[in-house]
């Protein structure tokens, strides 16, 4: 059964770590302002900000070392990523989940972080959240609807999501626990142990900036690894600034992934506000959703 | 034939038994070696990934005329769709005939690009396996031989490809002429030695043991599938062109997390071509740097830049038959075993 961290009351305090890519200090303001205008403390730790000189938001070992401090933290009632980028993967399997399996708390982010995720679902069997992370609230854009789905998710109020039909979305109702992130990350976890499990459940994906034949490949390899053939549903996000080789693939990136699960017969919906978009709602991974795709509407609810 | 691959290949595209055990262990039936080329003999070409001409291929034709073979030339010679050579169907359908035709003792695919995962479900390779040929290719082509030696452990030629022969043998750079007379003599029989200058990032040592690998990235997409490799006991080689640094990193993490480092007796690490960093993204370290912390745990012989990959100097591998690596401060080389075990 899965367990489902507690819901955030007023007063609580967020953590904000980046255990993947930089992000500078100020870049987290607005968001920062937000979580304490929503009621919430904020607690920032080493890795935010920082003085590191490359790509990641700080070595392995202090990458490790703060999200470690706000996992074993029981005053941190939820962790919020500062960004994705790349990093979580290589310090996954350091991290020790025994405090936080007692005490649960809510992880959130996406991209980078589906490694948590995936991890965190296939071993622990936790809720996480699937969510915008911190610059999504720059500009202004804490108000939108999607960042506020983070607000309601995280108050444990229960949203009905709908979207857009499209055409190639195939009619149906799924209902199962919701799985997923990006999928870069999910084919690169497969065969370790934190490789995503599917069965029975409802699927999301969504990536950026990757070529359509990697797109192809990756879909295969979610394929060949048993991750597609016995699902519940499936829910195409984003794939922002896909890209093509010199000689063109001839296919679309919704016409890939229709092509790759042509031959099953779960509900599929495409264009789901999922992704590395400003449309990027609130997922509980995890959780228990039911999936409706009809020809006029999609709708997803817990 | 095991069962399991049997059912799956007459289940076709639809099958998808996954074989979520990756990497370390070794479940593997004895090696298989196809049966050397004699002159006379017939080579079949077809495009399993990407497409090319009938003009591209003019050059390894002649040149496999002038080492007294045959050619073949496959349906999927001149056909494209997109960037494949031909549809899905048109692409297995060549290869499955090129398979099951007797007369032909070795298939040398045309390039490779992308595509070979759409066909390697639907191929049956029954009667491959009970009378073996040579499979020549790298690059997308890695596909057939992890699935080669994973599910029928039958040696196969890690090597260039018909794009890459050269038009003018009198104007080859001599390290191209060299990497393509080295595809004759591995299908010849003759048993390679290739030295090379060592590296300093080298790590000394003396490994002997089942050559296996190829396309790095094509490798971490097999992980979970039962294309998948088992490096345990094994010299693995790895090349790559056009990824990121940060993305080779996460594809030796992959390695690492399946299994497929902590066993192995040597690791071999050809050319890896680096997309340069976006700006203000700088990965900040080597491929030599990420590949020494991938083995740091380890005490294994390792070898940068050995003459395997996207480049000029891309000399024929046996995939699957046991080579010793000799690894240090003066010297370096991969050597077949005299005695295949």
């Amino acid at each position: 059964m899965i367990k489902i961290p507690p819901y955030l009351q007023p007063g609580d305090t967020i953590a904000i770590v980046c255990p993947a890519g930089y992000i500078a200090a100020e870049k987290a303001q607005s968001c920062i302002d937000a979580l304490k205008e929503w009621g919430y403390q904020v607690k920032t730790g080493k890795t935010l900000g920082g003085d590191s000189p490359n790509y990641f938001s700080g070595t392995d070992k202090e990458r490790l070392a703060d999200l470690q401090q706000a996992l074993d933290d029981d005053s941190v009632k939820a962790i919020l990523c500062g960004r994705g980028g790349y990093g979580t993967g290589r310090i996954i399997e350091e991290i020790s989940f025994k405090q936080f399996r007692k005490n649960p708390k809510w992880i959130i982010g996406y991209s980078d972080i589906t490694v948590l995720h995936s991890h965190i679902h296939s071993n622990y069997a936790i809720a996480t959240l699937h969510s915008p992370m911190v610059s999504a609230f720059n500009d202004g854009e804490y108000r939108n609807e999607f960042v506020q789905s983070l607000r309601n998710a995280l108050e444990g109020r229960k949203i009905k999501y709908q979207c857009a039909p499209h055409e190639f979305n195939r009619k149906g109702e799924a209902i199962g626990e919701l799985v997923g992130g990006n999928l870069s990350m999910l084919a690169h976890l497969t065969g370790t142990s934190s490789d995503l499990k599917t069965k029975g459940k409802i699927l999301f994906i969504e990536d950026i900036g990757e070529y359509l034949y990697n797109i192809d490949r990756m879909l295969h390899q979610l394929k060949r690894s048993g991750k597609l053939d016995r699902l519940a549903g499936l829910i195409i996000g984003g794939f922002t600034d896909s890209k093509d080789t010199e000689r063109p693939f001839g296919k679309t990136v919704y016409e890939i992934i229709r092509d790759v699960v042509k031959e099953y017969r779960y509900p599929v919906c495409f264009g789901f506000p999922v992704g590395h978009c400003k449309e990027n709602y609130a997922l509980k991974t995890g959780v228990g959703y039911k999936l409706k795709v009809s020809k006029n509407k999609v709708t997803l609810e817990e | 034939m095991n069962r399991k691959h049997f059912l799956s290949s007459i289940l076709g595209t639809g099958a998808s038994i996954p074989f979520l055990q990756s990497g370390g262990g070794n479940d593997q039936q004895p090696l298989t070696i196809p049966q050397y080329l004699k002159p006379g003999d017939q080579v079949g070409i077809t495009c399993p990934a990407g497409y090319i001409t009938l003009a591209e291929i003019q050059p390894a034709m002649q040149q496999l005329a002038i080492w007294g073979f045959n050619v073949r030339i496959g349906d999927t010679v001149g056909k494209r769709d997109f960037t494949f050579g031909g549809t899905d169907e048109e692409r297995a359908a060549d290869f499955q005939r090129m398979l099951d035709d007797p007369s032909i003792k070795a298939i040398l695919c045309g390039r490779g690009g992308y595509g070979m995962i759409h066909i390697i479900d639907r191929l049956d390779f029954t009667r491959f396996a009970s009378k073996p040929k040579w499979i020549i290719g790298f690059s997308d082509i890695t596909i057939l031989h992890c699935h080669l030696n994973r599910n029928f452990n039958i040696a196969s030629i890690h090597s260039k490809m018909c794009n890459s022969f050269p038009d003018d043998w009198s104007t080859a750079e001599p390290l191209q002429a060299e990497s393509i007379l080295s595809i004759r003599e591995a299908l010849t029989g003759n048993s390679v030695k290739y030295p090379l200058i060592p590296n300093p990032n080298n790590r000394a040592g003396i490994a002997e043991g089942e050559l296996i690998g190829g396309n790095l990235k094509t490798i971490e997409t097999l992980a979970g599938s039962r294309s998948d490799i088992q490096t345990a006991g094994k010299i693995l080689f790895v090349e790559d062109t056009g990824e990121y640094l940060y993305s080779i990193d996460r594809m030796f993490w992959s390695l690492r997390r399946t299994g497929k480092l902590d066993k192995l007796k040597g690791l071999i690490v050809g050319g890896f071509k680096v997309k340069p960093d976006d700006p203000g993204e700088e990965f900040g370290k080597t491929v030599y740097e990420i590949v020494t912390e991938s083995i740091k745990a380890y005490t294994y012989p390792v070898c940068f830049d050995f003459p395997v990959g996207h480049q000029k100097n891309n000399f024929a591998l046996k995939c699957g038959i046991r080579h010793r690596l000799e690894v240090s401060d003066a010297q370096v080389s991969l050597t077949e075993s005299i005695k295949a075990l």
